[in-house]
């Protein structure tokens, strides 16, 4: 049967070229976007590992004012500790989750090296971003003295750094002369949102008179208004002027980092299902007009005892055939994105993509060739017969 | 003659509404997707408000330091003084304005929180842009030197902040970050996508928090620098860079101690593609050949599709080419009548992608995507795609038919 379908497509290679062709590209499309996808959704699924809900982010830039900036950053902390509305404070760094800062270094254990991004933070963290320590501890007061700066890595980081050992206790290596000991291990980390993936982050602990480190998370009662953000930022203006003071809601920032990743896979969804409405009309065209060309040998089937039924069969295998050999070529051509390693993404996501992008086009070719099957089964042989 | 081939090709449309609906469908969208894009690359690179002058203003931007024997490096905007020194002082340019990169604020009224976006810049920023004051006047030479507390704001602003005032805001106060400021002017906005001049709220340089005074080559400011005539342009990059070569290099600023930099007053396009990709010459071709390879995308899929459709339907019309052909009728003739059946069909797929671009173009303006978008249609982009489709609508309709009319008519007559 196979090998029959095979030499009726031999048979008209050069008007089946262009159907092949097209059926090619679109695979090609379908491809490019299905791996988008795949990739964004695959990275949503995993869980973001913290709270962002009722979390205002406080931002403070001293401009020209250098003078004692690490003892009035300590007074800010202190009275933000103050306000009945904030239910918990931490000081973190400048990439504070869903900020568009990264910080990123590689660190090296043995003989693993990892690129991972650092994040400045302190002992209330953990509380105040409900984020879970699955193992160890998290930073206390302590380890501002210790003689190697403790660290908490993110599970992604253990894994790539440790594999299976232990980590805790161990000395991880920033430079020659520079070791950090881990004191906790923390799960998932997204610091830029769901659609980030889960890449390898440590904490470091940030000591008490720095000058550098000036952002704070407020853990806010829920419900708090803007007027207590009034409040907020006039008195710690008040207290630090030239200072700039200026408050974010996690949620919003959180929103913008989502529309970073969601307009553009709109965009090409918009423009692929448009390229494929338009291919599937066509294909639904030619494919109608080719049945109707070929009337006299459906004709002589049937009258041969062929029922409806293998009528139907013979024409969706023929266009089954001639898509997966499109599409062999098609994956001749995707093959190469997870060989070559191309824009650094694990290979299972083309792989999945791939296999989407084979459904979706024999989707849409069992679409395009049923009506005309089915139509040219029910041709009748006598009249079919006639008209030769 | 042409009066009835229009005829013949407009029944041959009616005989069959599905496959001219396919053929009109891929004219259409491919044309619609086009303009499109190339309207909103208008939008990004093109001249238009409030930088009504950038194609003869060049923009500073960014300057790269770099420690050659670590292989560190550090990138971008650049300082005030940097700039009053080394651009300010160019003598080919008519003048040079100078404005931070966007930085943020929040102002509180009636419990309600107003995002701001804050731009501090000097008083020639408002001679080398031409926004459009509704109110007011921008500041000047005089109000910067009294350091005056003054603010230039958007129309967009004057709304949330003054709600309800029907009379001019001009002399009123706005309190941003508890420093009151008098609105001296209310300008119409600009859209996001000209970080440059994109704001919210202006303040002139000498303002709290602007930072000018900052020592060193790095700092927050970016300078625009008008040429008197387009042709200058070679000219005054030419002047800035000899000017920049006399900076005494090493140096260390923040600690970080570099032995090179690297600035340059670059075209907005240039400047633009600056940011993503390195190296000054291949950038151009890159970016290029990767939008050509997006439009070759675009183009390619309905352009095979509408072949595909033709070739597989010219035998349709072989009985027709037969009797024709019987009557007397030359090759020539019959090339002629199916030329321009194509170019009818492709003009009236055209004038439906120009009805269709103008519906999405409206509806980006005015859904308020982009705040202040001015998406407008390219025309030179849209004969040059109609140009396209017809090419393809000539190689798919055409070839066939033409080899179709050197049939034997016996053939032709019977198929």
């Amino acid at each position: 049967m196979l090998r029959h379908l095979f030499k009726l497509i031999w048979n008209k290679k050069k008007a089946h070229s262009l159907l092949m062709v097209e059926i090619w590209a679109s695979f090609m499309v379908l491809f490019g976007v299905l791996s988008l996808i795949v990739y964004n959704v695959r990275n949503y699924v995993e869980p973001i590992g913290f709270d962002y809900e009722d979390r205002w982010i406080l931002n403070l830039s001293n401009n020209q004012d250098t003078l004692a900036v690490g003892d009035k950053v300590a007074s800010i902390y202190q009275r933000l500790n103050q306000y009945a509305e904030v239910e918990e404070v931490t000081r973190t760094g400048s990439n504070t989750p869903f900020s568009m800062n990264t910080m990123n270094n590689s660190v090296s254990y043995k003989d693993a090296k990892v690129l991972t991004n650092f994040y400045p933070v302190d002992e209330n963290y953990a509380q105040t971003m409900n984020l879970p320590v699955t193992a160890g501890r998290w930073f206390n007061k302590a380890d501002a003295v210790s003689k190697h700066e403790a660290i908490v890595i993110n599970d992604a980081a253990r894994e790539k750094l440790f594999g299976a050992e232990n980590p805790i206790g161990k000395l991880v290596k920033r430079d020659d002369k520079l070791y950090w000991r881990v004191v906790g291990i923390v799960d998932n980390f997204k610091a830029k949102g769901e659609f980030m993936s889960d890449e390898p982050g440590l904490f470091t602990f940030i000591k008490d008179k720095n000058a550098w480190e000036k952002e704070f998370i407020l853990k806010v009662k829920p419900g708090t208004d803007a007027n207590f953000e009034a409040k907020l930022v006039k008195d710690i203006a008040g207290m630090v002027k030239d200072w700039n003071v200026e408050v974010t809601y996690m949620t919003d920032s959180r929103k913008n980092q989502h529309s970073l990743t969601l307009v553009p896979v709109v965009i090409f969804l918009v423009i692929c299902s448009f390229l494929l409405v338009n291919v599937a009309l066509g294909l639904f065209g030619i494919l109608n007009l080719n049945i109707a060309k070929r009337r006299d040998e459906i004709g002589l089937r049937r009258a041969m005892g062929a029922t409806e039924k293998a009528v139907t069969r013979q024409f969706l295998g023929e266009i089954w055939v001639l898509a997966t050999i499109s599409m062999l070529l098609g994956l001749l051509f995707a093959v190469q994105f997870p060989l070559l390693n191309v824009f650094d993404i694990e290979g299972g996501i083309y792989l999945v993509a791939m296999a989407l992008a084979m459904g979706v086009v024999y989707l849409i070719v069992t679409l395009c060739a049923w009506y005309p099957s089915q139509q040219a089964s029910r041709i009748h042989p006598a009249v079919a017969l006639h008209e030769e | 003659m042409i009066l009835n081939y229009i005829k013949i090709a407009w029944k041959v449309l009616l005989r069959h509404p599905f496959y001219t609906f396919i053929t009109l469908f891929g004219i259409s969208l491919t044309l619609t997707v086009l303009m499109v894009l190339t309207s909103f690359l208008d939008h990004l690179f093109g001249t238009h408000y409030p930088e009504g002058k950038r194609d003869r203003s060049l923009y500073i931007t960014r300057m790269m330091q770099m420690d050659t024997t670590q292989n560190g490096r550090n990138m971008g905007p650049v300082s005030f003084n940097f700039l009053r020194d080394y651009a300010k002082t160019l003598k080919t340019p008519e003048r040079v304005g100078i404005s931070t990169m966007m930085g943020f604020a929040n102002t509180y009224i009636n419990g309600k929180r107003i995002k701001l976006n804050t731009k501090y810049t000097d008083a020639d920023f408002w001679y080398v842009t031409d926004f459009q004051f509704l109110e007011g006047k921008p500041y000047n030479e005089q109000n910067i030197a009294n350091g005056e507390n003054v603010v230039v704001i958007t129309d967009d602003l004057r709304k949330q902040y003054f709600e309800d005032s029907d009379g001019s805001v001009v002399g009123k106060y706005i309190d941003i970050e508890n420093i009151k400021y008098r609105v001296i002017g209310v300008t119409k906005g600009s859209p996001a996508t000209r970080p440059y001049t994109y704001s919210d709220v202006y303040f002139p340089y000498t303002a709290p928090k602007s930072n000018y005074q900052s020592e060193g080559l790095r700092g927050m400011y970016v300078g625009i620098v008008l040429a008197k005539d387009k042709a200058d342009i070679p000219a005054i990059q030419e002047e800035f860079n000899s000017a920049v070569s006399r900076i005494s290099l090493p140096r260390t600023e923040n600690g970080f101690k570099f032995h090179t930099i690297k600035v340059g007053a670059n075209t907005y396009l240039d400047d633009f593609l600056g940011n993503f990709l390195q190296g000054e010459e291949t950038r151009r071709t890159i970016f290029f050949s990767i939008i050509g390879f997006i439009m070759l995308m675009i183009m390619g899929l309905p352009a095979i599709n509408l072949v595909n459709v033709n070739v597989s339907r010219i035998l349709e019309r072989a009985s027709e080419i037969g009797v024709r052909k019987s009557f007397g009728a030359p090759s020539r003739a019959l090339l002629w009548q199916f030329i321009i059946e194509n170019i009818f069909i492709t003009f009236i797929g055209g004038l439906v992608a120009l009805l269709l671009s103008f519906l999405i173009i409206l509806l980006i303006n005015t859904s308020g995507w982009i705040a202040y978008a001015d998406l407008t249609i390219n025309f030179n982009v849209f004969a040059v795609s109609m140009g396209v489709c017809l090419v393809f609508g000539l190689l798919s309709g055409v070839l066939p038919a033409m080899r179709m009319s050197k049939m034997k008519i016996v053939d032709a007559l019977k198929a």
